[in-house]
């Protein structure tokens, strides 16, 4: 390798690691904890059958799974200036990534509710719970911990699709390295080397995931 | 008289379960209701404990009226305080140990304090033996070490009355013989039960009434000694023998 090349190796790493850190973490951290809450909130609606709720929640979660997450971010962005609302870009995401995530998380804590079997609940309203003691002590628990896997999954997808926010004008990782190229025209080097800032990313949260899942499973079967 | 129930009616569909069922249960006794699979029995019992809305029926319980087909929320949730029910699978809350299972219904559903609702589950459970058990989890349980915990929990709240819905049936023949004798001795002390069972064993020799069902209604009710020796009703004697062999 030459030494020009890896100069701008060096040089560019921190540049495009301290957005990483800085924005696609971030972002990342803020619209997820949102999307968990929007997601608890709609699985939960949906699993209780709440009338006027079930449907508005079964119509939000069309709408985001059946539209690309770009087009969402450019109708949020470009689009609601028109009407008047105009949103900056780092917002702008954390709006658009937090609906999106929200839509599928729901379905999946939806799917890890309706798989806690059914004389949890009937147990919990024996022993004195109310309806909704019941679902916060024991259903919930359990559900999350069969979603933990998959939201796991989703956490790592939303992590690089962060990336899609530079077509909105946030400065993440990919938006820095597009900028850092167009000065020096390593195409090649550079988006490898953000590419594996990703990976670095990603394989931390595995590693997180994976302990995670072993400190959840305290209660599972090891045996009698 | 505790608990009565009248005319109780309850349909799957188009198959009706219920035809009209009546039962009622003393304070202190200990009442096994029997009859073939189908009979109706355990979706009497959990139309009883509202498990099961019944399309009719009216219940009375320590001399208050309700419609079962109409029964208001607050008023399932405050006889629910006052009963208690094991259940066939045990239903132990996979998330909890041994003695988080006791104490859940006390501290959470019954507002409880923490320390006095410990000493209480602990007490529940050293009854059915499973004290030195109590920070495992279900999965760590076997069946019966389950439904014995599942029992603790039921008795720590102190209910008026306990419902069972065949607590032995998912159990190997080796760990009935322990569940069967927690049960004994809750009778012996005087604990108001209300069993659907297939341990005809057990409802000779420890329940005080039987109430033998088939296709959805009562065909005869009355001291266990006096269905087992002297059924008056044919179909209750064919059950009784040919369950015997």
């Amino acid at each position: 390798m030459d030494s020009r090349l890896l100069d701008i190796l060096v040089d560019s790493f921190p540049k495009i690691l301290i957005p990483g850190l800085t924005v696609t973490l971030p972002l990342t951290a803020i619209a997820f904890s949102i999307a968990m809450v929007i997601a608890v909130a709609a699985a939960l609606a949906q699993f209780a059958r709440v009338p006027v709720i079930t449907p508005i929640c079964r119509f939000y979660i069309w709408i985001f799974r059946g539209t690309p997450l770009l087009v969402q971010l450019f109708v949020v962005f470009f689009g609601m200036p028109k009407v008047g609302i105009t949103i900056a870009p780092f917002p702008a995401a954390v709006i658009v990534f937090s609906l999106n995530e929200g839509a599928y998380c729901a379905e999946t804590v939806r799917a890890a509710l309706e798989a806690v079997p059914s004389g949890q609940l009937e147990a919990g309203l024996c022993a004195g719970l109310s309806y909704l003691q019941t679902m916060r002590r024991i259903i919930l628990p359990q559900a999350m911990r069969t979603a933990f896997p998959p939201l796991s999954n989703s956490i790592i997808a939303m992590v690089k699709d962060t990336s899609l926010a530079a077509n909105i004008t946030v400065v993440e990782m990919l938006r820095a390295t597009e900028q850092i190229n167009a000065r020096v025209y390593e195409p090649l080097a550079l988006y490898i080397e953000v590419g594996l800032i990703y990976l670095l990313f990603s394989t931390v949260l595995t590693w997180l995931q994976r302990i995670g899942e072993k400190r959840l499973s305290a209660y599972e079967n090891r045996g009698v | 008289m505790l608990l009565r129930v009248e005319n109780v009616h309850k349909s799957f569909g188009a198959l009706k379960v219920l035809k009209g069922v009546e039962l009622s249960v003393d304070k202190g006794d200990v009442v096994a209701i029997l009859g073939p699979s189908g009979s109706g029995k355990t979706t009497l019992l959990r139309c009883v404990n509202f498990l099961e809305r019944a399309d009719e029926g009216v219940l009375t319980f320590d001399g208050e009226r309700f419609d079962l087909a109409r029964m208001a929320k607050r008023d399932v949730s405050r006889l629910r305080k006052k009963t208690a029910f094991v259940f066939q699978s045990y239903n132990l809350f996979l998330n909890k140990t041994a003695l988080e299972n006791v104490t859940e219904g006390l501290i959470t559903g019954r507002g409880i304090p923490k320390t006095e609702a410990i000493k209480t589950a602990r007490r529940a459970l050293d009854k059915v033996g499973m004290l030195d058990r109590a920070d495992h989890y279900p999965s760590q349980l076997s069946g019966g070490q389950q439904q014995r915990t599942a029992i603790a929990r039921a008795i720590a709240a102190q209910p008026e009355i306990l419902y069972f819905d065949e607590p032995t049936s998912a159990l190997d023949p080796e760990l009935t013989g322990e569940v069967l004798a927690v049960m004994r001795q809750l009778a012996e002390e005087g604990m108001t039960m209300l069993v659907v069972t297939h341990e005809l064993g057990f409802a000779r020799t420890v329940s005080s009434q039987v109430v033998f069902m088939e296709g959805g209604v009562v065909v005869e009710a009355g001291p266990s000694r006096q269905i087992f020796e002297a059924p008056r009703q044919e179909r209750t004697r064919v059950f009784l023998q040919t369950d015997q062999t």
